[in-house]
């Protein structure tokens, strides 16, 4: 297996400026440094708060670190240049009703990434397209269709189907399985790991589901008011967990939950 | 005894394409300090039934039911102002986002306040107004607020969502209803803060004898002090049962499908797919007939297209033509 990401020492800090005074400075996320392989899958966890989203943010590019550099194959990534990010890194997004533009047809939106970034010209992108969907079990025909058209879990796989066209070697997702039901809940985490098998990517998933990271995760990133305070393999930290929290964020579910009664498991 | 006893509820609501029962033929039945969890996926109607029983719903739409009672009171032939004193007396709900329906203008304590009754006091303006500061801090000491006098000054938009929820509780409980319906309160909240939410509703209903109806989407919201569960999907009753036996030998289709996704369930193998229901819940205007879970249901054969009956196994009850568990037809 060969590193894909690297995060080298990354921190993120906010100026928060009243009035005339200089600004105080505030920590978002104190310099944290991981790897993730090829086809992994790292779980970010936290309380709300507690910095996730921002090493989420900071890996798609959507913020400017304040220290630190990543690197993708070995390659640094420059801040500002978004051409050669959005090629390899991708992200989905918690609503995905609002992630899409609600003027703009799903082929258009699925076209315009091939757009920017290639020099196909409309045949093989439409065709492109078109197989992207079939990818994430959608039918040709939703080419045309307009995203409030599609039910909530039609509209996730059309985000996943952007964030999948320029083949790309890392997703970052963000809560994305929060707001679906569970029957199609279950359906996109399908969709993902056979996507992760076929394509070898690799997930950056964001979430505080414990029962979805024991699922799918491989290694497990634990935050806590912007510091990194357990990395380890999702194995590891659930059998013998070093922080209090990290027991926390793991069995909470568990503990107010009627499936887990030794009843059921017999 | 059963203080809510609903059978057979149907609601038909107008659509572009006609009449639609968005609830169909739904009996729930509710005992005095029971918690009972209803769960269902979004668009199966749980909302809608909860304000059914509040008679908060748009009056052009046609609720019939062979019964809907409350106590001894049947809720449907009562006049509105007979049922608005049932209501604001008995009953009280707390929903989904406690940051959007807390006024943002005026401070907690002025909303807490608001929402103990007063007329009841003895005394004067001002003896009164003594007594219901400490009622609304007897409150906030209820519900797990330890700082009260910081939180009773704050305004909404300061509070986190678990507190925010916790202070939608202590409003709901100021004039101590018999029945609480908790429409989904820890959707999108932090596992911690949703246990949290969790312990309170159960204390609150073994202290008080409150009866609480859950309403959640998922099992794993399902809590241990829930005895009973009723699952729903389009308006139907899939399965209702004490809530071990349904969890243990799942006799509908669709909670087998529940279980199976929740992930908890069985000794699931990381990675590895997860069996789940193909498809998505159907709109209003295309409504199947019949069973509705029918087109996305494995078993789903011919004789779907009409309704089943409800059936009994042994201490459920469910509907369904081609059951995962042989079951006597003359259970």
């Amino acid at each position: 297996m060969t590193k894909v990401l690297e995060v080298v020492d990354i921190s993120k800090y906010y100026i928060h400026k009243t009035g005339w005074l200089p600004g105080k400075k505030i920590c978002a996320l104190e310099p944290i440094s991981f790897s993730l392989e090829r086809g992994e899958t790292l779980a970010i966890m936290g309380e709300t708060g507690s910095g996730k989203s921002t090493i989420a943010k900071l890996i798609a590019g959507a913020e400017v670190p304040s220290q630190g550099d990543i690197f993708l194959n070995g390659q640094r990534l420059d801040p500002h240049n978004y051409r050669q990010r959005c090629q390899h890194i991708r992200m989905i997004f918690q609503d995905a009703l609002r992630s899409l533009n609600p003027e703009t047809s799903v082929g258009a939106q699925l076209a315009e990434p091939l757009h920017f970034n290639t020099d196909w010209d409309q045949e093989k992108k439409t065709s492109h397209v078109v197989e992207t969907l079939r990818k994430v079990g959608l039918l040709p025909d939703h080419y045309n269709f307009y995203p409030h058209m599609l039910s909530s879990g039609q509209q996730q796989r059309v985000c996943i189907a952007r964030a999948i066209i320029l083949e790309p070697q890392i997703i970052v997702a963000d809560e994305a399985f929060v707001a679906l039901d569970p029957s199609i809940r279950a359906q996109i985490i399908n969709l993902m790991l056979d996507l992760q098998q076929d394509m070898g990517i690799s997930f950056i998933f964001v979430t505080h589901s414990a029962e979805i990271v024991k699922h799918i995760a491989d290694k497990i990133l634990i935050m806590h008011h912007g510091r990194l305070i357990e990395f380890g393999t999702t194995e590891a930290l659930i059998k013998n967990p070093q922080q209090e929290l990290t027991k926390n964020l793991l069995h909470a579910e568990s503990k107010h939950n009627v499936l887990t009664h030794s009843t059921i498991q017999e | 005894m059963n203080i809510l006893d609903i059978r057979n509820l149907s609601i038909e609501i107008e659509t572009s394409n006609g009449p639609v029962r968005v609830i169909d033929k739904l009996s729930l039945q509710l005992a005095e300090g029971e918690i009972h969890t209803l769960i269902g996926e979004s668009g199966s109607g749980k909302s809608l039934l909860a304000k059914a029983i509040l008679g908060f719903i748009n009056p052009r739409w046609k609720i019939t039911a062979d019964r809907l009672w409350w106590r001894q009171y049947d809720l449907l032939a009562l006049s509105r102002a007979q049922r608005r004193q049932i209501t604001g007396r008995d009953m009280a709900m707390i929903f989904q986002n406690p940051g959007t329906y807390l006024d943002p203008n005026s401070t907690v304590g002025e909303q807490l306040r608001e929402s103990i009754p007063s007329h009841d006091l003895p005394g004067n303006i001002l003896t009164r107004r003594k007594q219901i500061q400490k009622r609304a801090e007897e409150l906030m000491h209820r519900v797990g607020i330890k700082d009260h006098d910081a939180i009773l000054e704050s305004y909404p938009f300061e509070l986190s969502d678990g507190v925010a929820q916790k202070i939608s509780i202590a409003m709901a409980i100021a004039h101590r209803p018999k029945l609480l319906i908790a429409d989904e309160p820890t959707t999108a909240m932090e596992p911690n803060m949703r246990s949290q939410i969790y312990r309170l509703l159960a204390k609150l209903s073994a202290g008080d004898g409150m009866s609480i109806l859950m309403i959640t989407q998922d099992l794993t919201a399902v809590i241990p002090e829930s005895k009973r569960i009723s699952l729903v999907y389009c308006g139907q009753l899939m399965e209702t049962g004490p809530t071990e036996d349904v969890m243990r030998e799942p006799v509908q289709p669709y909670t087998g499908a529940m279980l199976s996704t929740s992930l908890f369930s069985s000794e699931t193998k990381p990675k590895s797919r997860l069996p789940t229901l193909t498809g998505a819940i159907p709109t209003l205007q295309h409504m199947p007939i019949g069973c509705r879970l029918g087109p996305r249901c494995p078993n789903a054969r011919r004789a779907c297209i009409e309704q089943p009956p409800l059936r009994s196994y042994k201490k459920h009850e469910f509907a369904c033509h081609y059951p995962l568990i042989e079951v006597d037809s003359h259970d």
